[in-house]
């Protein structure tokens, strides 16, 4: 396999090209909207976020007034537009750019996400690059390393931490088209473009091209639409931890920020256990990964 | 089919069910038997399975011998009143004389154990119970089951125990399937120790829609100890001796700390105290020694938990209902609130939901009690369970055939809910008897009683092919119809559970009829049931998490059909408060004074019942304030000074 | 209250469908996602609310007795030992609590007998369990038996 060229090369910039390629980026357009249209998210995320500003308002006003046991002054707060601003960078630093929203006690399949992503956003912006300005060598590196990246990533993926198989048991044999069109589609793609990169011909151009029909015209059907919605939620996760709103979860706990013990909480009847207890219990249950079975 | 087959040979210990009783086989076997080999059969996951999936806030069954505070033999006593006589006074003074060294170990593990700050004893909130953070017992307990065994199946449900074939009335394993993966599981194993728990849901709850999963008991009980061992042709004692609960209404929070502890108390819709006024009419019917107001009133002796219940039950019907907890008074102390709110959150949380809910604070409002649908267990408030021998140096020769909580087939153990006769253990005591089991299986390999055992590999697949068939059955009838839930060829399992319920709550003295219930009634139902079993011959399965649930079902039937027998038997009514026989509405001790022993032939699935002789603890042990408020009694009544 | 999974909180990570002693978590087919599937078999027992290491699953009380508009949510912190709730009611009324799931770190304190001194015969032909009798009463006190306790079993009519 020549990473230094794609297969893509002889049709580097022309229309043919540049006509699928825009097809394929419509087709995303489309259905990512006819799915919001369809099941009214932004309309949800719109009333959320209002709900959650109400709450936050009415906290500040309330302070531990509605509270009669444990203590909630302070919990709520106005968040700037300034932090509004931090709240975006960060989303776009670290769930977007290395998948943040990941459970950290599960590195690996942190990875194989990461993989997946960046192959597949690696291939396909040089697909785009390569037919609206042309091949190089550059480029191509950039699209066979994604398809390469991708190709791990999504079997890896379908083999080890598909949830089915990792928490349900399912064979990695088993397969339900709707549930699995989406980590298929990019199995295909990866595994047609390599197969096209290494030996070319039409068959491989073909299926080629059938698979990136069938991850972005899958859309509104996949959970590919799914996608667009992560940084929004993950937006709105910061900003409600931020003002207090915090999905109602309770927010006491035996240290402050620094690590330090809370006078508070040790002095509280119930938790005179632990008042000269170890810092760090360490890992209970959760030691161990979700596949009891 | 293409069903998987995974066998485990070789096993010595073979644990099934892993809650509290079980957890307790699996740690002590192995102190026991170390180079023995035990395994584990667990129906979900271990780390949260069984009744204390959520946690508990109290340990029931605590002595405080350390602390001076009771003896095993005060435990019997109390629990012989509690069930109006009808306990194994062997078992209960053999888990009693060890239960405290199981709790001592809790508190070693990580257990937060509640101490009073004055005495620096451990917090209590009753006479037996101690306050507990138990969030986190199920996990601990579990971490000492599995460190300690060779193997943990978690997922795997047992439909059926595996049986000897060379002539002895003897186990040799059991046979299951994994809810996940579908694969068929064989355990060939020289004992199985049974702790897969009590029996939910096989009376209609009150709550019929979502609510119904916020039954007392776990929904997942499902009565899988008592079917494994009556199909296998265990004999079963006091089955009739189902409990009814009053709790918090609708979320069935627990009220044990709220009596106990905080000092709450009950009225009813008009303020007024209730109970004393049913009691007269009450002593009429179960006898003055049973129900002794006095007595009770200036001694430690408990009035029975079915007689309130009775109270409550008569109340209602008279039109004064509902019953009120009066918590306004103790909610004012902030401590006792908090105490008040943990405890729900810490084992029912179901409860502080349904407050929150209906903006319900108990320091401002009293909240509604209730009694619940009954409930087949045998470790709380009743003693259902398997016929088991009881420990050497205790028991009579009619309760003692060689080893320790051994049921009527060799190498057959169990604990928790399917060891019969032994009310109040709790989980604390569920523990006992599961390490009881361990120590008692270990012995019965080291003597040599498990040699020899043979099951062929017809009986497997003969097993085999009845577990999967619920699959089958759906996958072929399904092409009958167009789509939906109603075929003519097959039940699913839920539609199935509301038919048993129905039968149960109908004719067998559930909720809706008052828990009344009567010779003819009772035999309608049984009719009704034997029809069922035809049925659920053709209960269907979708998938295995469907699977589970048509086991689940077929173990309930089972187990309610054991109960109807049993309360067919015993011709009296010997609890009231927990069901009635219409036509024998008073307790009968000349003929009645027994325990009822049953067993089914799995050959024909006929009952053969039979009374078994109780036996009573006495000597040195009785309450002192009540044996000096008998004497002092002018003409003592002969009764009474039998009771001392 | 059954539970239910906030579609924006939820990767799919399946430690609910793990610990879920109902065996009602399961992963969505469509979003890859998990939800409850059977209701009215959820004990609401709280161990995938637990569990979850995005506290993306919260409980809605039963339809048949709870009105909207109430939340209990927890957090299990099983390195600080501890779990946190707050229940806010229908109107806005909050309670906050605190406590304790375990005082020593996890599992130290359990013993695995392979590492133990073996029992002596007379313990097994004994009454006596593990850590028998020392553990009853933390003293030298020796297991309670008939005899000690000044007691028979007697066949008849007591109460
Ligand atoms: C709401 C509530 C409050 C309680 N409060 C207290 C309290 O405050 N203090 C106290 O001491 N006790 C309390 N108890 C009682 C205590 O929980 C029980 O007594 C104890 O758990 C019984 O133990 P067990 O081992 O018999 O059953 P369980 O602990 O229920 O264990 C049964 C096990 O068997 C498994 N199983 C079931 N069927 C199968 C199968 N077919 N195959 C394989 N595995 C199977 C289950 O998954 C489970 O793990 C309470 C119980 C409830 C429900
Ligand atoms: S544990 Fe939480 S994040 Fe993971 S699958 Fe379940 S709901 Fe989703
Ligand atoms: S609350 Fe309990 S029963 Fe309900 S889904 Fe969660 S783990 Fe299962």
């Amino acid at each position: 396999m020549d990473f230094a060229t794609t297969p893509l090369a002889a049709m580097a910039g022309s229309a043919g090209l540049q006509t699928y390629v825009v097809i394929m980026l419509a087709l995303v357009a489309v259905m990512t909207i006819m799915d919001v249209i369809h099941k009214k998210s932004a309309k949800y995320f719109f009333e959320d976020s209002k709900k959650a500003e109400a709450k936050v308002k009415a906290g500040i006003a309330a302070g531990s007034k509605n509270c009669s046991v444990g203590f909630e002054d302070g919990r709520y707060r106005e968040v700037s537009g300034g932090e509004k601003m931090g709240a975006a960078v960060g989303v776009v630093l670290n769930e977007v750019a290395v998948s943040g929203e990941f459970d950290s006690t599960k590195p690996l399949r942190r990875f194989v996400h990461i993989l997946t992503m960046y192959g597949t956003i690696l291939l396909s912006a040089a697909t785009i690059i390569i037919a609206f300005s042309g091949t190089g060598e550059t480029v191509s590196l950039a699209w066979n390393l994604g398809a390469l990246m991708l190709f791990v990533g999504s079997w890896w993926f379908w083999f080890v931490y598909k949830v089915d198989v990792m928490s349900e048991g399912n064979s990695w044999t088993d397969i339900d088209l709707r549930r699995d069109m989406f980590s298929l589609s990019l199995m295909a793609v990866s595994t047609t473009a390599l197969g096209w990169s290494i030996w070319g011909g039409a068959v491989w151009e073909i299926l080629a091209m059938l698979a990136g029909i069938s991850l972005f015209g899958g859309v509104y059907w996949s959970k590919f639409a799914h996608m667009f919605f992560k940084p929004f939620a993950a937006y709105d996760k910061r900003i409600k931890k931020l003002s207090g709103a915090l999905d109602n979860l309770p927010h006491e706990t035996r240290f402050d920020k620094s690590g330090a013990v809370v006078a508070q909480q040790r002095d509280r009847h119930s938790m005179e256990l632990l008042k000269d207890a170890p810092m760090n219990m360490g890992l209970g249950i959760k030691r161990e990964g979700p596949n009891h079975y | 089919m293409g069903i998987k087959t995974i066998v485990e040979d070789n096993i010595d210990i073979l644990v099934a069910g892993a809650g509290l009783g079980g957890t307790g086989t699996a740690y002590e076997a192995r102190h026991w038997g170390r180079d023995k080999k035990i395994v584990i059969a667990e129906k979900a996951n271990i780390n949260r399975s069984g009744a204390v999936a959520q946690g508990l806030y109290a340990i029931n069954c605590y002595m405080g011998t350390r602390w001076g505070e009771n003896n095993p033999e005060d435990h019997v006593r109390y629990a012989r009143i509690d069930l109006m006589g009808m306990v194994r006074e062997d078992l209960l003074f053999d888990m009693a004389r060890h239960v405290d060294s199981a709790v001592h170990k809790f508190e070693e593990w990580g257990l937060p154990l509640m101490r009073n700050e004055k005495t620096g004893a451990y917090q209590r909130e009753g006479r037996w119970q101690i306050m507990i953070h138990g969030e986190s017992y199920k996990p601990i307990v579990a971490e000492a089951a599995t460190k300690n065994a060779d193997k943990t199946y978690n997922r795997v449900m047992i439909t059926h125990l595996l049986m000897d074939e060379s002539g002895r009335n003897r186990v040799g394993g059991a046979i299951g399937f994994n809810v996940r993966t579908g694969n068929c599981h064989v355990f060939k194993s020289k004992t199985v120790v049974v702790g897969a728990g009590g029996a939910s849901n096989i009376y209609k709850p009150r709550s019929v829609g979502e609510g119904a999963g916020r039954v007392w008991y776990a929904p997942w009980s499902s009565g899988s100890a008592y079917a494994l061992m009556i199909n296998a042709g265990a004999k079963m004692t006091q089955m009739e001796n189902r409990i009814v609960l009053a709790r918090f209404k609708d979320g069935y929070g627990p009220v044990g700390a709220y009596f106990l502890h905080l000092k709450t108390y009950t009225q009813n819709a008009y303020g007024e105290e209730y109970e004393s006024k049913h009691f007269p009419a009450l002593q009429k019917m179960v006898g003055k020694e049973y129900l002794d107001m006095e007595a009770s009133h200036r001694t430690h002796r408990p009035i029975p938990t079915c007689l309130r219940n009775h109270a409550i039950i008569q109340e209602v019907a008279a039109g004064r209902g509902p019953i009120h907890m009066v918590t306004m008074h103790a909610f004012q102390d902030p401590h006792l609130e908090e105490v008040g709110w943990e405890n729900f959150l810490g084992m029912t949380v179901g409860q502080a939901v349904l407050w929150a809910a209906t903006d319900l604070d108990p320091k401002y409002q009293n909240p509604e009690l209730t009694t619940s649908e009954p409930y087949v267990m045998g470790s709380h408030a009743t003693g259902c369970g398997a016929w088991c021998s009881g420990p050497a140096d205790v028991s009579p020769p009619e309760y003692q055939w060689g080893y320790n909580r051994m049921m009527s087939i060799e190498g057959l153990f169990g604990a928790g809910d399917a060891v019969g006769g032994t009310p109040h253990a709790f989980s604390s005591g569920s523990f006992t008897e599961g390490r009881i089991s361990g120590k008692s299986a270990c012995q019965y390999i080291d003597d040599g009683k498990a040699e020899g055992i043979v099951v062929s590999d017809s009986q497997i697949e003969k097993r085999k092919a009845e577990i999967f068939k619920p699959l089958e059955t759906y996958q072929v009838g399904r092409n009958e119809i167009v789509a939906g839930t109603v075929s003519p060829s097959y039940l699913l399992p839920h539609p199935g559970l509301q038919r048993l319920q129905k039968i149960m709550d109908e004719y067998c003295g559930g909720v809706t009829v008052n828990y009344m219930t009567n010779d003819k009634l009772l035999n309608i139902g049984l009719q009704k049931l034997k029809i069922m079993e035809e049925d659920l011959e053709k209960v269907g399965a979708e998938d295995t998490h469907q699977l589970m649930r048509a086991w689940e079902l077929k173990h309930r039937h089972r187990t309610s059909e054991c109960v109807m027998q049993h309360t067919l038997f015993r011709k009296e009514t010997r609890w009231p408060g927990y069901y009635y026989r219409g036509d024998a509405m008073k307790l009968d001790d000349k003929n009645w004074h027994c325990l009822t022993v049953s067993r089914r032939d799995p050959e024909t699935g006929e009952y053969t019942l039979e009374k078994a002789p109780l036996y009573h603890l006495v000597g040195d042990m009785e309450d002192k304030a009540l044996a000096d408020m008998k004497k002092s009694e002018k003409k003592p009544a002969k009764k009474a000074a039998k009771a001392k | 209250m059954p539970t239910f999974v906030y579609m924006t909180r939820c990767d799919g990570c399946g430690y609910c469908v793990d610990i879920c002693p109902s065996d009602i978590m399961h992963i969505d087919k469509k979003y890859r996602r998990a939800y409850n599937i059977e209701p009215s078999m959820c004990w609401e027992c709280y161990s995938c609310v637990k569990a979850c290491p995005h506290h993306a699953i919260d409980a809605r009380g039963y339809a048949d007795f709870a009105p909207l508009g109430h939340s209990v949510r927890t957090i299990r912190d099983e390195e600080a030992g501890t779990i946190a709730w707050r229940v806010t009611f229908r109107d806005g009324r909050v309670k906050n609590f605190l406590s304790p799931i375990t005082t020593v770190p996890w599992g130290t304190g359990i013993p695995d007998f392979r590492n133990e001194p073996e029992p002596t015969e007379a313990e097994r032909n004994s009454q006596l369990l593990s850590f028998e009798p020392k553990y009853i009463r933390m003293d030298d006190g020796d297991i309670a038996t008939l005899k000690s306790q000044n007691l028979e079993m007697k066949e008849g009519v007591y109460y």
